[in-house]
This record gives C-alpha cells, structure tokens and sequence, in this order.
C-alpha cells in the first residue's frame, strides 16, 4: 500500500501485530440477540418534545414511550411503510369515533404497567396530553394541525377510559395521537421531578425516561451513543411477545464511509443513511439486504421567491421549470434512487389526481423555456443566485451545477451559494432566498395538510411564499371534508393551481436507503423516517 | 515557580480578550441559531421566539455579554443545543478523550520524528537524508483523514486486524470507573488488562494517522537543529578529546538541540488539540473538535465560545509546560 511504502517496515509490522493479539470474545451469544445500528446523527434528548431534538430522538422514543395509538403498516411496491388510514391501539385496547366525529373514546389496556411496574391510567394519559397541549414544547405546533389545543378537550371518564373532544370533525385528530409528541408519560414519576419553574418536568424528562415502551434505557451519552434493552413485560407489538432484540445500541458515526464499512464487515447490523454511491455499490455486491423505499411523505424541490423579481412573474417560474435537466440532475444527485416528480403526461392538461404530490407534466424543454422568459419580457435573460445547505451538499451540489450549466443555455446566469445549514434556515425564515433546494416532510401527509402547511402564510415552511387566496380556501375547506369524491375533487384543483402558478418545482421523492445485514427482517418505513427498533427482528 | 505564577497572570488579559473576541464574533456571524433549532416539521414563529428566550438572544448583545461574563465567573459555560447538557459537562466528557488522542499521537511522533532527525542530521546529503525528507515531504501531503481513511481500509476493512473504528471502546466491553478520563490509565488502575488491550487497540489506528502528519516539522526541526549543534565547537572539542560517539550525539549536541524541538513540540501540540478534527470525524473519536464543529455550523454559540476558551488555556497551559522543560534541558534558562 502507498502509506506503507514510506512508513518504517517496522512500524507496520509493530501496528500490525499489536492489533492481532487478543480479540474480544464471550459475547458471541449475545450479539444475535443485539442490534447494532449506526447512524451519521445522534440523539440529543430522551423527550422528543424538546426544542431543537433530533430525528434520532424521535427514533427512539418511539421504543422508550407508547402512544394511545400507532400506525398499521401496509405494502407499497413490495415494500413495508406505515399505513396512515390503519390506526390500531397501543396503550389503547379499542377506540370508538362518535357518528358526528367531535369525539373520540379510548379504553386502555388493563395489563398495561410503565416500567416501574404501576399500571397506565387515564389519569397519566390525560396529564401527559395536557402536557403536550400546554408546556412550550413541541407537541404544541403539532396537535394544533389535528384540532387538539387545549387540556380541557381531555377528559377522564373511569380509570381505564379517557375521551377527547373536538371542536371539528378533523381527520388529523386520530393520526395526530400516533405521532411522536403525544406519548404518555408515568405522571406519577414526573410530577415528583417537577417544580415551580417547570411544572411539566421538561428538564427531568430530557435525562430520564418513565414510560411503558418496548425498550428501557441503558445508558444514555448525547452525541455518541444510547443503549436500550427490551422490557420484557411489553406486549403491544404482537400479543403476548415483547420486542426482538435483547438490546439495541444506536451509535452515532460522524463518517458515512465508516458506516458503509461497518455494515458491510457485519460489525453493525442496520444503517439508513448512507451516501447513496455506497448503497449503489453494496447493492451490487449483492452480501447485505438492500431495502429502497420512496420517502413517500417527503419532497425535495427546486424553490422560488414567489414574492422577489423576476420570480414574481409566473412566466419566469414556467420558464425555470422547463430550463431544468431532470434526468442528469435525479442520475447525478440521487444515482436515480427516488420517486420522479417530473416527466408526467396529462393528456386532456388536467391533474390525473387529487393527491400531493403529484408527477408534473414538466420535462426540459430550453425552446418553451425562451418562450416563457420572452412572455415575462426578459428575453435576454437575468442574473441570480442558487442556494442550498451544507447539510444537503451530497446530492445538491452536483445538481446546483446541472442548474447553473442548463439555465446559462437560456441566459440565466447563476451564482451557486453554499450555506451552513444554521444560515441557510435563517434566510428562508426571513425570505431572502431566490432560488434554492430544499425539502419538506409530513408526517401526516394528506393532500390538504401539504398545502396547507407548505403553501400558505407568510410563515417559514411557505418556502415559495405563495399568496394564493383560491389556493389557501380550497385547502382549508378540505380539512374538514367528510365526503372522499369531494376531497378528490378539491385535490385536483389544488394541483392544478399548483401546476399553472408552479410556485416551486417538486423533484423528486428520494428513497430511505436501508442496508442491514441479510438476516434482519421486518424493516418497515416509518413516518418520522428513522427506524422503528420494535419493527425488525433476526432470522 | 515564581516565574511560572507570574507568567500564569499576565495570561489572563489574553484570556480575557479571546473570551470577548469570541462573544463577539459569534454574534456577527450570519445564522440565527434558534430558526435551525426549532426544525420539527411545524415549528413556527412561537417556538423560534422560544428558543431564543432559552438561549438568552433575546437581550442585546452588550446584556448577552454581561450575563455571559457573570456565567463565567460563576463556572458555567451555558448549554448545548445540540446535544441538551451543559457545555461545561460536555467538554469535561471529551476533553480526555482528545489529549488521549493528542498525546499518544504527539509520542509517537516524538519517537518517530528525534531519531529521525538525528540520523539525517549525522549524514546529511547521504541517501538516508534524503530518505527522511521524503517521507516528511510524504506525511505532510496526505491530509489526515486519507491517511485515516486509508488505514481503516487495510487494517479493518481488507485485514479485519483492527477493531471497528467508531470511538474510545468497542461498544460491547465494558467501561472502567472512570477517574482520570484516560480510558488506557482508567483500565490499567482497575486492573482490566483486557479492557486496557481494547482502548489501545482503537487508539492506534487514530494516533499513528494522526502522528503521520507532524512528523514531519518534529524531524525538520531536529534535524536543523542538530547540524548547528554537531558543527559547534564544543562538539568539535568533544570529538578531538576521543569521548565515545554515543556521548557526542546524545549528551552534548542532542541536549542542546533539543530546546527548539520541545518548542515546536508544543506548538504542534496546542494545534493538534485543535485541529484533528478530522481524524476525530473518520474515527468517530467523541473528542472535543468535532464537538466544537458540529456546533459551529448549527451556530450553537455556547459549546463554540467553551471550546475557544478551552483552547485558549491549554495553549496558555502548554507554553508553561514547556517553559519548565526549557528549565530542565537547559538549567541556564531558568535564571532571570
């Protein structure tokens, strides 16, 4: 090797066989029953309601906290995702929905117990939606989207059943429960941690767990690693069975290469975020289970200031959106692992569906692009800037300079900006970006909630900054339409808005890339698109 | 000792001024941390507002900096948004982990690099001169994280002889009571010869990547320095005088070639501390430098602003080590 050849020979040989004594042995039994996971980030905060926690933390307090209800999961292409129409109990045993929709009974479990082995009531149930209702935390801006705002829309009716009230019948309320914010908490633990200054034990809760999920936290070291191990007592997955894995280590390593590495030697057993060269190339050696699911809740878009010249003039937005190179930008970025948002046809030029997103009818096409540039009177083109995170440089940068090359053909001329993420989110918030790529998630993702939240307001997810009053009506009328033709309908229309004002230009869904070792099973995509350790098992 | 006090307080308006200087120009820097912190998919304007009240950016910069002095004073360095604990915490967890690093890699560059310089120096011009400039010409090169990355590919990856590189300690042995922060001192004390193997085991792959890179000034450096202390006179007396070659080398001209050796040993001590950010990275070593990155480009001011003063008063710390090992090499230093 080249580094040998100028190091002293007998430096190697001293390297080498100070690494060849002694190996660890006597835990070959127990790593079967261990699930090593390696991941680039790290989880900050045992309460995933704290602001600033990662979508690691979110991960695991899924196995450290039950929820009254979780997601069903169902097959997409031969591949297991979370299925948000089927809703089954958690710590719920059963649910009812009154006929008018305003009201929701759950009965628990009677042989539910938290950790510390006293039973799950109502009373710890309603303290801990109180909790994400009031505290300023997280769960806040979260349950507000399905209708649930304030600690009196709780209420106990025996010690097994709490009913909640709504002042709507919104579709959101239910899925809303499953998500991560609303988990419940032994509030007999936590009220003993809490204090004046912080009445939800906010501070408490961040360091130490007291809930009733599948996994018991071991140890917990921010930024580098968290054990858990499984509690035997949890049933809620299947009946009568707690967890696979005995323990579950989630370890953060910075370097994606490592990672790769890792897996691939069998040291770890399951990475989802790799570079997406390397999932190509593992895949091809053919050793570990590759699992390639179309993040189908998330977009990455090519956006415009709807509100700054020239991208106020919509004929500007059209012409971007025919001046961009697709296909050598979804091969370049992606290695073509996604979902194509472009490149559909509409044969009568009407959406073919009411769901967002939807495949666009929009493929390069420099000719129509002039076209456009000279209808908005820039015949001779303008000058902007692209930008886009550090964070994202991977799969950005390569496009940014497909975009700057194929819109210098127009007479766009394009200077690429590269921000630190911290920037990069400062300067949407306050609408200074003209053109840039970003990407958006749902965790609930209906059609009426994407455009709702990512198209109207002048709020930092409207990353186009659309003011479309049509738009925002429709949107909001579908929220609380009962009739599933009608919600179509109201679909359409909005996709059909959003393709004639093209407020931004969807590209693509990129897949979750999951390598594990080929004896995991069970993998499924999940909504907050990390794993879920309770889903996979080992042959 | 006295001067070693004496050089201890005129530090502290330095310190001082890195404390401001830092404050200041992380507050100029563009990226308002509290928007990056408040990403859940529906944070709005409330939760930013938040954010910013914990954070303390909702005062003035001037009040910012007074709460901040007075924090200070008291030993609390604020937290980290990124990952949730006090700073002071965080770098008190990592701060061993990287002079473990530093120190084991800053050896055997020393045990490398003096010999080295020695034997060109004895021979200057000869092949095996010539021989060592390459291979510092070499080290320097190849940045640290190719020849990290480069090692992990031989050692784990195609011979599987080193262990998995992510951290301190494989995760599946357990961790020594902890009392000094060194986990291959921690272990030796606790008498766990295996668990001190393991530590070594991780530690070497990083170390040597990392002593690769500054061999090269540490084998420069004694080299010139060794030139002019060989064509000296006293070493020409020494030689005429018949004293054995051994007492030449090593006891004159090596001892009064050593003091800009431990100079630059020093300095490139500080920096390593500092700067091996990226091997820390590659090794997923829980150090302080990938710490102090991380929250650099979230623009989490109080780990950034913990870090600088950290390093402000290691390197503060170090020129006083190495003063008093002037003292030793070289007893004429000491006297004022």
């Amino acid at each position: 090797m080249r580094f040998a050849s100028f190091r002293p020979a007998s430096c190697v040989v001293a390297t080498a066989t100070l690494l060849l004594v002694a190996n660890a042995p006597a835990q070959a039994q127990t790593r079967a029953e261990t699930l090593r996971y390696v991941t680039g980030a790290s989880v900050n905060t045992l309460d995933p309601n704290i602001p600033g926690s990662t979508r690691e933390s979110f991960a695991l307090s899924m196995s450290t906290y039950d929820r009254l209800v979780a997601f069903g999961r169902k097959q997409l292409n031969g591949k297991w995702v979370f299925d948000l129409d089927k809703i089954t109990g958690e710590l719920a045993e059963s649910y009812d929905v009154s006929s008018d929709g305003l009201k929701l009974t759950f009965r628990l479990r009677k042989d539910a117990k938290f950790q510390d082995g006293s039973p799950v009531t109502a009373e710890d149930v309603k303290w801990s939606l109180d909790r994400c209702v009031t505290a300023p935390i997280l769960g806040k801006a979260q349950l507000l989207t399905g209708s649930l705002t304030s600690a009196d829309q709780f209420k106990v009716i025996d010690p097994l059943t709490i009913e909640v009230t709504l002042p709507k019948p919104d579709k959101l309320a239910l899925p809303n429960l499953a998500t991560v914010y609303p988990m419940i908490i032994n509030s007999k633990v936590a009220k003993e941690h809490a204090t004046a200054d912080d009445p939800w034990a906010t501070a408490w809760l961040k360091e130490h767990t007291a809930g009733s999920g599948a996994y018991v936290v071991e140890s917990f070291k921010p930024g580098e690693q968290v054990i858990i191990k499984r509690n035997d007592d949890w049933n809620r997955g299947s009946p009568d069975k707690p967890a696979f894995f005995k323990r579950v280590i989630v370890q953060s390593v910075p370097e994606p290469a490592t990672r790769a590495n890792l897996v691939e030697r069998g040291d770890a057993d399951l990475v989802v975020d790799l570079q997406a060269s390397d999932v190509q190339s593992l895949e091809a050696k053919g050793k570990l289970k590759v699992v390639s699911t179309p993040q189908y809740n998330s977009i990455t878009f090519v956006s415009m200031n709807n509100q700054i010249p020239p991208f106020d003039n919509v004929n500007v937005r059209r012409a971007i959106a025919f001046a961009l190179p697709y296909d050598d930008m979804f091969k370049a970025a992606l290695f073509g692992r996604g979902a194509p948002l472009f490149g559909a046809t509409w044969p009568d030029g009407k959406p073919l569906t009411g769901i967002y997103p939807f495949q666009a009818p929009v493929k390069i096409d420099l000719d129509k692009a002039r076209e456009y540039l000279k209808a908005a009177g820039l015949p001779e083109g303008f000058s902007t800037t692209f930008s886009f995170n550090v964070g994202q440089a991977s799969t950005a940068e390569p496009m940014a300079a497909l975009v700057k090359e194929s819109l210098a053909k127009i007479g766009i001329k394009v200077d690429i900006q590269k921000l630190p993420d911290a920037q990069m989110s400062t300067q949407i918030n306050e609408k200074k970006l003209p053109l840039f790529t970003e990407g958006i998630v749902a965790w609930l993702p209906s059609t009426d909630y994407f455009y709702r939240n990512f198209y109207t307001g002048n709020q930092r997810w409207n990353y186009s900054s659309i003011n479309n009053p049509d738009l925002a009506a429709i949107a909001q009328e579908a929220r609380f339409e009962p009739d599933k033709a009608k919600y179509e309908e109201d679909g359409r229309k909005l996709n059909a808005i959003h393709f004639s004002e093209m407020p931004q230009i969807p590209l693509w869904q990129p897949n979750q890339d999951a390598v594990m070792a080929s004896s995991i099973e069970g993998y499924t995509y999940e909504f907050h698109r990390q794993v879920d350790y309770r889903d996979v098992s080992r042959k | 000792m006295v001067r070693a006090g004496r050089r201890l307080l005129s530090s502290l308006p330095a310190l001082f001024g890195v404390l401001v200087f830092t404050f200041l120009l992380m507050r100029v820097l563009p990226g308002d941390p509290a928007v990056f912190f408040a990403s859940g998919p529906n944070a709005g304007k409330e939760e930013i507002e938040q954010i910013r009240k914990q954070m303390g950016l909702n005062k003035s910069v001037p009040e910012q900096l007074v709460f901040y002095l007075s924090d200070i004073g008291h030993g609390n360095l604020g937290r980290s948004m990124m990952t949730g604990q006090p700073v002071l915490k965080d770098l008190r967890e990592r701060l061993p982990a990287s002079l473990e690093l530093t120190f084991t890699a800053l050896l055997i560059a020393l045990i490398a690099a003096v010999p080295l310089g020695v034997l060109a120096a004895l021979r200057p011009g000869s092949l095996v001169d010539h021989g060592v400039r390459m291979f510092c010409a070499l080290g320097v090169c190849v940045p640290t994280f190719v020849s990290g990355l480069l090692l992990i590919y031989v050692f784990y990856y195609l011979l599987g002889l080193a262990p998995d590189p992510t951290g301190r300690i494989d995760v599946f042995t357990s961790l020594p009571p902890q009392r000094t922060g060194f986990l291959s001192i921690d272990f030796l004390l606790a008498g766990d010869i295996d668990g001190w193997w393991a530590a070594c085991k991780q530690l070497i792959l990083p170390a040597v990547s990392m002593a690769l890179f500054v061999i090269a000034p540490l084998a420069r450096i004694t080299r010139a320095s060794m030139l002019v202390s060989l064509g000296s006179d006293f070493v020409r007396t020494a030689r005429s005088v018949g004293l054995s070659w051994r007492k030449v080398v090593i006891t004159y001209a090596l001892r009064n070639a050593i003091l800009p050796v431990i100079t630059i040993a020093g300095i490139v001590f500080s920096t390593m501390l500092g700067a091996n950010v990226l091997v820390e990275k590659v090794f997923s070593w829980p150090g302080v430098a990938s710490y102090a990155l991380d929250a650099l480009l979230s623009s989490d001011y109080a780990p950034v602003q913990g870090f600088v003063l950290l390093m402000a008063s290691v390197f503060v710390l170090v020129n006083l080590v190495v003063d008093i090992c002037y003292g030793i090499a070289d007893p004429r230093v000491s006297i004022e």
